[in-house]
């Protein structure tokens, strides 16, 4: 648009400008022509012709009359004779001869009479140039013969008349012609300047108009400027103000007539920031990037008349002018802004910190509350073993079980200020979902038939059960949901179902259903249910009990796995809680089953207990004694690490958080020493049971984790684990220490007939394995599962591991992998069945 | 106004050539037949020259067509300015007279350095009464278009025999 009129205005210039060339042009031709025909008009080519023809009769007559008056021949006479006839005869040589004269002998009556003069002259001449006697005899000759030229000199100046006349007139109309020319030059000069004239006044209107909008448009857009509540500040490429408006003027305290046409950059620009200014100013003007003009809202510092340094938000835009490039720039005061920011940061602030230290307060109290209730359930238990009446063993019991309920409610603190704390760190560790689910309700199972509750799970639709998420999290929560169902329902039915949403090649939303046939939740509660220290109505708490945090938690660690929880209930009817959970989906691992438990007796070993608590010395060292173990004590790290110098331990236990050397620092030297214990099984003792810390301790070199407070079955559990693995070799297929026990259990009677029947059917499990055509997964996980437990119980090791990766493979729904696994069978039942 | 300076050092030069007796107004008296006489207002009047006193001032030679003749011709004389330079005359009209009386006005200003000479020469060979002669009054009309009109040509007087110098 703008560029089409730019060029249209080029295109009427050029068109003036080629008119007024045209003109000139033409008028210098003129000019010449006319200069021209002055000058010939000026340099008269003939002289005064008519003037010399009659002057030629005239000094005829005067030589004629002095023949006539020349009457006794006296010299002087006779000389004046001889001059008239001279000068005469000088005349007619001339008419001959001049180039001025040439024309006329065309004329043939001019020519025959100039030719009659020289037969005269020729004539005559003789008697001129002769003595005076022979002149003065010729005179009367002379006279006589003179007649003839007189009408021949009178007939040369009446014949040329007409010549000259003719030549005149074409000389005059050439002129005449030439100014006629002239004329029409001049009017056309008139008629072109007449529309230059037109032209100009129209250019002049245009411009009028165009200089009455720009002068209107520039006072709105002053007055828009002036009233603008924001500053607007226009400056040059230079940073010199062009404009300054009142709003700016209050924000800066300067006035417009003050500033205007100074720099913009010692007036508003603070200084430490007068150098970046400069600089940013220098390198827009050498065409540089521009880092603030026209990138929309900037915040930043500037100047007050006064020297005080404010807040403002500006925006900067650029503009192309005729006088140059214009900056022009908008600016807000926002000090109040900023303050009121700067306050409700800070508000903010304090309450996170307040938040966090409630936080942290309560962590460090459950912590500090846990340590001297595991001693005293250390001391219940150990007091269980003395001589006790049935009265006093009551009354432990009942110690014990209000005890436990403590101890529950203080882990549940400690894990709901964890996740507030954020220390919650989500690993992802490859499961199996079947199996994970299968031991929670293994797990309450019996509490559910105390309730005579029935307790299920299946999958809803095909099953994909390995994933990657974090087992001790998703325990929790599943547990958590499960415990309360199996809690709240009395004869009724508790289901869990998996089910997966949004399938694609590596992820999908797992769906956790738990459901109950209990006594629902009522609808004020319901939405309030995930909050913490809620719990139901106070007729319920006489049977169920709780902090009230249990499902505060669980909302924690869904969120912290990035999941959803919601839950949908009618009182009287029952609950169904939902959990959604986007999982990585996993390979298959084949993983080591617990172990199955067994009663058991152990040799006698020799422990290090590493514990700055002396109580909890004391119950561990009890408990172990109690089991026959003789033990050692230090209480400090760095003791642990000199006493293992020069005693040979079979176990040490150690405490994590110790004075002087902590039990990660004691566990690591250990392990990178050279004493007799650097190979020594060292077991954790800690009341932080965070997943990913535990993993940090088997890092360090540690074998197991014992979480306090310490409980005499999970400390023999860890013993045995520790042992039989130590005492089974590698290689070994079958754990004999475990066979002899089940020998010892059972009876040697029982056990060979038990071992019997499960070398049948393992040699039945392993035919049916080598027959089938691996089209019913399922029941081969099914079968090897079975087996793989029986086999446990023989202690068949490596049988029931091979057994396993089978189950596991046909769980995964490879059949490559469950072909690859069953190879593997007949060769491991082979030595197995040897060593049986 | 170029060619008119050209001439003007053309007309120089062949003064300096031509005449190397130069010499200021002779004191001489006309031996010969008397071929000009200067009257009016001069230092001594009238002044008279015969064709050798106005030989030995100094010659201008101008090389030129005319109207009256065919061709080119060489006219040797001397220079008005030089003549006037001699008898004083700075300013006024010369009354230029030929032999059958018949005058002509010239200006004193028309006797510039590159200007009119009186010719006693035409072509090397004096002019007799028949020819012009013997003093023709030339100015150089092919130098320069002002020399070329009426008014110059009505000044060329040929046959001169005397000037009268008027205010």
């Amino acid at each position: 648009m703008k560029t089409s009129r730019t060029n249209r205005r080029w295109i009427r210039r050029a068109y003036l400008a080629l008119a007024v060339l045209a003109i000139l042009i033409g008028f210098s031709f003129l000019a010449v022509s006319v200069v021209q025909d002055l000058r010939q008009l000026e340099s008269a080519r003939s002289d005064n012709v008519q003037w010399t023809l009659a002057q030629s009769e005239v000094e005829f007559l005067e030589f004629s009359q002095q023949l006539h008056v020349t009457g006794d021949g006296s010299a002087a006479d006779l000389a004046m004779v001889r001059q008239r006839f001279d000068v005469f005869y000088s005349r007619i040589n001339t008419l001959e001869n001049a180039s001025v004269y040439r024309s006329l002998l065309e004329n043939e009556a001019y020519s025959q009479a100039l030719a009659a003069v020289r037969r005269f002259l020729d004539t005559t001449v003789q008697f001129i140039d002769a003595d005076d006697p022979a002149l003065n005899a010729a005179l009367p000759s002379i006279i006589e013969n003179s007649d003839v030229p007189r009408a021949a000199v009178r007939r040369l100046a009446n014949s040329s008349l007409d010549s000259f006349a003719a030549a005149a007139d074409q000389r005059r109309s050439d002129f005449a012609q030439t100014l006629v020319k002239l004329a029409v030059a001049v009017i056309l000069l008139v008629l072109a300047l007449g529309l230059t004239v037109y032209y100009l006044r129209r250019l002049n209107i245009q411009k009028t108009r165009q200089q009455r909008e720009t002068a209107e448009t520039a006072a709105r857009m002053d007055t828009v400027i002036q009233t603008s509540l924001d500053g607007v500040i226009v400056a040059n490429e230079d940073g010199n103000i062009l404009a300054f408006n009142a709003a700016a003027e209050k924000i800066f305290g300067h006035a417009a007539e003050d500033v205007i046409g100074k720099a913009l950059g010692p007036l508003i620009v603070p200084d430490h920031m007068i150098e970046a200014h400069d600089a940013g100013m220098a390198r827009m003007k050498a065409g540089g990037e521009k880092r603030v003009v026209g990138k929309g809202r900037v915040q930043l510092e500037a100047k007050h008349s006064s020297g005080r340094l404010f807040p403002v938000e500006l925006a900067i835009q650029s503009a192309e002018t005729e006088t140059g490039k214009i900056f022009i720039a908008f600016l807000r005061d926002i000090s109040i802004r900023v303050a009121a920011e700067k306050e409700l940061i800070e508000a903010r602030d304090q309450a996170l910190a307040a938040d966090r230290l409630k936080s942290e307060f309560l962590t460090i109290m459950s912590h500090e509350i846990r340590t001297p209730l595991n001693g005293f359930l250390g001391n219940l238990t150990l007091m269980q073993d003395t001589k006790l009446n049935s009265q006093q063993m009551r009354y432990i019991r009942n110690m014990e079980t209000s005890g436990e309920l403590l101890r529950k409610h203080v882990t549940d603190v400690l894990d709901l200020s964890r996740y507030d704390v954020g220390y919650t760190k989500m690993r992802e560790i490859p499961m199996n979902l079947a199996s994970f689910v299968q031991s929670i309700v293994d797990n309450q199972s019996g509490m559910a038939a105390k309730n005579n509750t029935t307790i299920e799970w299946d999958w809803l639709g095909p099953p994909s059960n390995w994933v990657l998420c974090d087992p001790d999290a998703l325990q929790h929560v599943l547990m958590n949901l499960v415990g309360n169902a199996v809690k709240f329902t009395n004869e009724g039915c508790v289901s869990i179902t998996l089910e997966t949403e949004n399938m694609t090649e590596g992820s999908a939303d797992f769906i956790f259903r738990v459901s109950d046939t209990g006594i629902g939740i009522a609808g004020e509660l319901k939405t309030r249910i995930f909050d913490d220290f809620v719990t139901g109505s106070v007729a319920y708490d006489r049977n169920v009990g709780g902090t009230g945090l249990g499902l505060g938690i669980v909302r924690r660690s869904v969120k912290a796995m990035g999941g959803e929880i919601d839950v949908e209930s009618a009182p009287h009817v029952g609950s169904t809680f939902e959990v959604r959970l986007n999982l990585k989906k996993a390979h298959p691992v084949v993983q080591k089953r617990a172990k199955p438990k067994a009663p058991q007796m152990i040799e006698s070993l020799r422990i290090l207990i590493a514990e700055d608590n002396e109580i909890n010395c004391a119950v561990a060292r009890e408990m172990l004694l109690a089991e026959g173990h003789t033990t050692a004590e230090v209480y400090d790290g760095a003791a642990a690490v000199s006493r293992v110098q020069h005693e040979t331990f079979d176990l040490i236990l150690m405490d994590i958080s110790m004075p002087i050397m902590d039990g990660r620092s004691a566990t690591r030297k250990i392990r990178n020493g050279n004493s007799p214990n650097a190979q020594t099984p060292i077991l954790a003792l800690t009341a932080n049971a965070m997943a990913s810390e535990q993993a940090a301790f088997l890092a360090d070199g540690m074998d197991g984790v014992l979480v306090k407070p310490l409980s005499r079955a999970a400390l023999q559990e860890a013993i045995r684990s520790l042992v039989a693995k130590l005492r089974a070799p590698e290689g070994s297929p079958v754990e004999s220490e475990h066979q002899n026990e089940m020998r010892e259990v059972l009876g040697a009677a029982a056990f060979d007939k038990l071992r019997g029947s499960f070398m049948v059917e393992a040699e039945n499990l392993n035919r049916w394995l080598q027959l089938d055509d691996l089209q019913d997964l399922p029941e081969i996980a099914v079968r090897c599962h079975k087996i793989a437990g029986s086999a446990a119980v023989f202690g068949a090791t490596q049988y029931r591991d091979a057994l396993i990766a089978v189950e596991n493979a046909a769980d995964s729904g490879q059949p490559d992998s469950v072909r690859l696994t069953i190879g593997a069978i007949e060769s491991v039942w082979l030595t197995t069945k040897a060593s049986l | 106004m170029l060619s008119y300076f050209r001439a003007l050092a053309l007309w120089t030069t062949l003064a300096i050539l031509v005449a190397p007796t130069a010499s200021a107004q002779s004191a001489s008296v006309p031996t010969g037949e008397v071929v000009l006489t200067i009257t009016g207002t001069v230092d001594k009047d009238p002044v008279v020259f015969d064709l050798a006193m106005l030989m030995e001032l100094d010659a201008t030679v101008i090389e030129t067509a005319t109207i009256w003749t065919e061709g080119k011709q060489v006219f040797q004389g001397v220079a008005l300015d030089v003549l006037m330079d001699s008898i004083g005359v700075t300013q006024g009209t010369l009354l230029a007279t030929a032999i059958n009386d018949y005058t002509v006005e010239i200006p004193v200003s028309d006797a510039v350095a590159g200007g009119p000479i009186i010719a006693y020469k035409l072509n090397d060979a004096t002019m007799s009464l028949r020819d012009k002669g013997p003093l023709w009054v030339v100015y150089p009309y092919d130098s320069s278009a002002a020399y070329r009109s009426e008014v110059i040509y009505s000044r060329s007087i040929w046959q001169l025999d005397r000037i009268e110098v008027v205010e």
